[in-house]
């Protein structure tokens, strides 16, 4: 015998519910009434305890003035908007690409709180369908502007077979205390490239959610890196799924953090079928009392023989006062594999210092060149010169700021 | 009387509770280049480091002055900027930092630190083409992150290179003889006496009589114990060679 004994739900709790039964998602809003928002306890959320550290959930956003620039300038881009949850009017596509809409979130069911509440709120997606070589970088820009807004937003891609394209999505808007959910599924084709960069500039006050679903079809080839270098509370799910022989994926993602800041991104990767492979590789750079959170489970099924996949995380404390956790996991089924993981966390190598100083470059110059060469990693594979660029000054905003 | 690049006066260091320098007295006149021989653990790489400023080291009693200036209290970059260029014996990987980003803002740095203006760029690739040639460090070198898989003579070619450019007063070589085969200490040593100047002088450390053949010096030290033992001239040297280390433990006070 086992007696329920309630959940105590809280004000964002009461508030996402009176939410979720206003959009007619009374499934969801049986969940969170039940269950809550998870805690600690829940294993995924260990870390971030959405419960503690969301306080106070925003009223649903209402389409607002789309007047305003995106986060990031780059140069030659297509570009693309959705504010406050609602797509924007495109402009003229580039050859070998058709913008549209599709009803509901692009988002696979999931049992996850934040995906399950992207599909409560989300109406429609913007689809992109990548008919071959894209030569024009494309960029989405999603915004959530006004008043503090609950705003919930669907990108759905389609790169067709042996089509290639960089994708760059940014999260930005007004400084209110927003929560953001925003979500991106990606269908990669036999021999498809794809470069699919998303980076969160939201104001300090955000709370940004995203959910990156790919589904990496024959011999196609991913590379992802997701930046939290904005919202004061940030996670980022990563599900990459390798569904045709020859997929590789390289899964990469960088979590800037200053005093107060909690940054997450999860990865659950899953190898589905034999000769996949993939390489995930996650900095984390904290300073003042700034926590990153990195988990990375990789999942190869019974079939998947021949599996090669490496998950790595390497953190850099630039304060005693920060912290960077780092969860590795393994969970395999079948007996013909290369898998491993690593962490490694630590300080700026004073030996490299010394080496720098000695060439005159005084300390504060010297770490910032370490930093950006410990970064140099992620950014250098992204072949889109202006794309790097912008990236570049991405990092450098975080590294002059406070 | 001229004041001499650099002297040291009675100069004791230590790391944690381990006195390593015990008294280095040394003078190097403009112009001259010394050489100091010992045997390994006698103190010579901490002599080194000591003058380039790294931090590990306390300094209990003496004094380092750079042409009549006192450097202790100096940071590793303000010695750079002074005229202190210390060779390194193991430089040092630096991933995702390319050679030439490196270059250009150590360059600009110095000049910065000495109230001159910045290069411009076309004057920067002048003046790295030229150096690199002397020292066969091509360009494609140059973009690789500095020192990451350098070979051992890459390294101290890109290390003399880097002395070449910087024109210190003060060249501290630590051991650049180790790792390398006789054609590329010829050519680290071709390198080395192109930058020997009247208004330049060098501190040579080595095991070996083997790189003094090459970069003959004006004063060679013996080190043993923290301290100078013994000085004399080129062929103190081959006699260190001939008998080793063990008649001079010790000799002078």
């Amino acid at each position: 015998m086992s007696i329920a004994f309630p959940v105590r739900l809280g004000a964002a709790e009461n508030a996402l519910i009176d939410q979720l039964k206003s959009l007619g998602a009374d499934a969801t809003a049986e969940r969170i009434t039940v269950a809550g928002l998870p805690t600690r306890r829940v294993e995924a959320y260990h870390y971030t305890d959405l419960k503690l550290l969301l306080k106070a959930i925003p009223p649903l956003a209402q389409a607002a003035n789309a007047a305003g620039v995106s986060a990031l300038d780059i140069a030659g881009a297509q570009r693309l908007a959705i504010v406050n949850g609602v797509i924007q009017a495109a402009p003229a596509a580039v050859a070998g690409v058709i913008i549209g809409k599709a009803e509901g979130t692009a988002l696979s069911t999931r049992d996850d709180v934040l995906v399950h509440l992207n599909g409560a709120l989300v109406e429609e997606s913007l689809t992109l369908t990548l008919e071959g070589p894209i030569d024009h970088v494309i960029q989405v820009d999603r915004r959530i502007e006004g008043d503090a807004a609950h705003a919930a937003d669907s990108l759905k891609v389609f790169v067709a077979d042996g089509a290639s394209a960089t994708i760059i999505e940014t999260f930005s808007g007004s400084d209110a205390a927003h929560v953001g959910n925003h979500a991106t599924y990606v269908t990669l084709g036999k021999d498809a490239r794809l470069t699919h960069v998303t980076v969160d500039l939201s104001a300090r006050a955000v709370s940004h959610f995203a959910t990156n679903e790919y589904q990496v079809g024959e011999n196609a080839q991913l590379r992802t890196l997701v930046v939290h270098a904005g919202a004061g509370l940030a996670r980022t799910h990563l599900f990459p799924r390798y569904a045709g022989a020859g997929a590789h994926g390289d899964i990469t993602g960088l979590n800037l953090v200053s005093d107060g800041q909690h940054s997450d991104i999860t990865m659950m990767a899953e190898h589905a079928v034999p000769q996949t492979s993939s390489q995930p590789l996650f900095k984390s750079i904290a300073r003042g009392r700034g926590k990153s959170i990195v988990q990375g489970k990789l999942v190869v099924a019974r079939d998947a023989q021949k599996t090669d996949a490496k998950f790595m995380h390497q953190g850099l404390m630039l304060s005693d006062e920060a912290e960077i956790l780092s969860k590795p996991e393994l969970e395999i089924y079948a007996d013909d594999v290369v898998c491993g993981h690593g962490s490694t966390c630590g300080k700026l190598d004073e030996d490299s210092l010394f080496y720098l100083m000695s060439r005159g470059i005084p300390q504060a110059e010297a770490e910032t060149m370490l930093v950006r060469g410990f970064l140099e990693e992620l950014v250098d594979p992204i072949e889109d010169e202006a794309l790097a660029e912008a990236l570049h000054g991405v990092i450098d905003g975080w590294l002059l700021g406070k | 009387m001229t004041t001499p690049i650099l002297e040291i006066r009675n100069l004791h260091a230590r790391i944690e509770d381990r006195e390593i320098l015990k008294g280095v007295n040394l003078v190097i006149p403009a112009g001259e280049v010394h050489a100091i021989m010992g045997r390994n653990g006698s103190g010579k790489s901490t002599l080194s480091y000591v003058l380039a400023g790294k931090e590990d080291y306390e300094i209990t009693e003496g004094e380092i002055l750079l042409n009549g200036e006192s450097i202790l209290e100096m940071e590793p970059n303000e010695r750079a900027a002074a005229g202190i260029f210390l060779a390194f014996q193991y430089p040092i990987e630096i991933p995702g930092v390319a050679t030439m980003t490196f270059l250009k803002a150590a360059m600009n740095a110095q000049r910065k630190a000495r109230g001159e203006a910045e290069m411009t760029t076309p004057e920067f690739m002048r003046l790295v083409k030229d150096a690199g040639s002397q020292l066969q460090v091509d360009t494609e070198m140059l973009k690789r992150p500095l020192n990451v898989g350098f070979s051992g003579g890459e390294k101290k070619r890109a290390e003399i290179m880097q002395m070449a450019l910087l024109k210190p007063a003060l060249c501290v070589l630590d051991e650049t003889d180790s790792g390398l085969d006789i054609d590329a200490l010829q050519v680290v040593s071709k390198g080395v006496n192109a930058l020997r100047a009247n208004d330049r002088s060098m501190l040579v450390i080595t095991h070996y009589q083997r790189l003094l053949n090459h970069i003959v010096p004006d004063v060679v030290h013996v080190f043993s114990d923290g301290r100078i033992v013994e000085s004399g001239d080129k062929d103190l040297a081959l006699q260190l060679e001939a008998k080793g280390y063990a008649d001079f433990d010790g000799a002078a006070a």
